[in-house]
């Protein structure tokens, strides 16, 4: 076989899961590119995907001040009442003497996704404003690595499995936060899911080039 | 004869830059683009994924066999290991929740401790691997939701604060199992599926894609 060292181009793509290499094909909308060799799908192609995740990203950082303001659960029994705020279960813990569950529930629950609505916001808007953006490729890697320490949606399943677990023992009323945290996970999910990545660094790295 | 199969980025000396996804040369050592490391495939991949994946099945024991949930009510006091809560939920016929608790927290980091190593194995032996690239992907995307009986513990600690009522503690069960999840989600995250494909080419697998008709 004879050995092509071509030099680094963004003409080419990888397959992130066997490494096959392709050169990059033009694509159309709603158009979704999937490695031949071993079915992962490597990206999409949406026209305006950074526009719509800039949109959602907006709407997910509203519903996600909400759902921390407000009272997510209250608790009845007999003539006592609790309320919880979403960032009690993190410092919740603490209190009981767990802090370093506290943490990993903290970091799942707030940091992450923190990391990924306030970076995205940064980054896209930036992007669609044709600043210049300090620090940009640091976080757009950051927030990328952050994607999967993100829980919000097995937080919300826990959610629902307590609510049956403390139904026997006492009356619980779900919060606006509660509704506020369902909205979120829609809207972050989307958001996510509607990036093109491979436009997002190709921008990024035109800004940079300036 | 290099040991990546043919065809692949590697074999080309092209590095796929596994935090921006730009594909360069690997002797620009760093990726142009977003300054990350350019490796050819995850380094001490399979080192790492063994220590993590046998670390968290040490911890899975303590994990099930320590109290997570310690209830006291009026009732009485009451401690939950993780099995000890499903066989609480099916008993009061909770047969949803049951379900799941089992699911997430006793099926899914036994099935993916098991296939983890079993993906160690097939990196070196190279058998199926369009099927092993598969269980990969599912290993890695299910992990995440074993963490939900954490949540539980952390949303009754936080809602019960009732103290002459009913007051919640958390057991010790909790940080193991929260360990096991962590140390698996980490190591799914070193393993790199394409040494797979690259023990594959050696055995000649039939899953390999000539690169003419690519």
């Amino acid at each position: 076989m004879r050995v092509v060292r071509p030099s680094g181009s963004s003409k080419h793509i990888a397959c992130p899961d066997c490494d096959a290499l392709y050169l990059a094909p033009a694509l159309r909308e709603g158009e979704q590119v999937i490695c031949v060799q071993c079915h992962a799908s490597l990206f999409n192609y949406h026209r305006n995907s950074l526009q719509r995740a800039a949109a959602l990203t907006v709407a997910a950082a509203f519903l996600f001040v909400a759902a921390n303001c407000f009272p997510f659960m209250t608790l009845r029994a007999g003539f006592r009442e609790s309320q919880m705020i979403l960032s009690q279960s993190t410092f919740g813990l603490e209190h009981q003497g767990s802090p370093y569950l506290g943490l990993a529930v903290g970091l799942f629950t707030l940091v992450a996704p923190t990391l990924i609505i306030g970076g995205l916001i940064y980054l896209l808007f930036g992007l669609l404003a044709g600043r210049r953006l300090p620090g940009a490729i640091l976080l757009c890697r950051w927030v990328y690595r952050a994607r999967r320490w993100n829980m919000l949606e097995v937080f919300l399943l826990g959610a629902l499995v307590s609510l049956l677990k403390l139904g026997k023992l006492a009356t619980l009323t779900l919060g606006i936060s509660f509704w506020a945290f369902v909205g979120l996970i829609i809207c972050l999910t989307a958001a996510l899911s509607s990036i093109d990545y491979r436009e997002l660094w190709a921008r990024l790295e035109a800004i940079d080039r300036e | 004869m290099s040991e990546f199969y043919p065809g692949s980025a590697a074999a080309r000396g092209l590095a796929l830059c596994h935090a921006c996804g730009r594909v360069d040369a690997i002797e620009q050592e760093y990726c142009p683009r977003c300054g990350a490391r350019l490796h050819l495939r995850n380094p001490a991949s399979l080192q790492r994924t063994l220590a993590l994946t046998l670390s968290a099945l040490l911890l899975y024991f303590p994990a099930n066999l320590l109290p997570i949930l310690k209830v006291e009510s009026i009732t009485g006091t009451q401690t939950n290991t993780i099995v000890g809560g499903v066989i609480q939920f099916w008993q009061t016929k909770d047969y949803p929740v049951a379900i799941i608790i089992f699911t997430a927290s006793v099926m899914i980091p036994v099935l993916k401790i098991i296939a983890l190593l079993w993906l160690c194995l097939a990196a070196r032996l190279g058998r199926h691997p369009f099927g092993m690239t598969r269980l990969y992907r599912i290993t890695e995307v299910v992990g995440r939701w074993s963490m939900v009986d954490i949540f539980v513990v952390a949303i009754l600690v936080a809602v019960v604060q009732l103290g002459s009522v009913i007051s919640i503690h958390v057991g010790h069960a909790a940080l193991s199992f929260a360990s096991v999840v962590i140390l698996t989600m980490l190591a799914a995250i070193s393993f790199d599926p394409r040494l797979i494909w690259d023990a594959a080419a050696e055995k000649q697998s039939p899953d390999l894609t000539p690169n003419e008709t690519r």
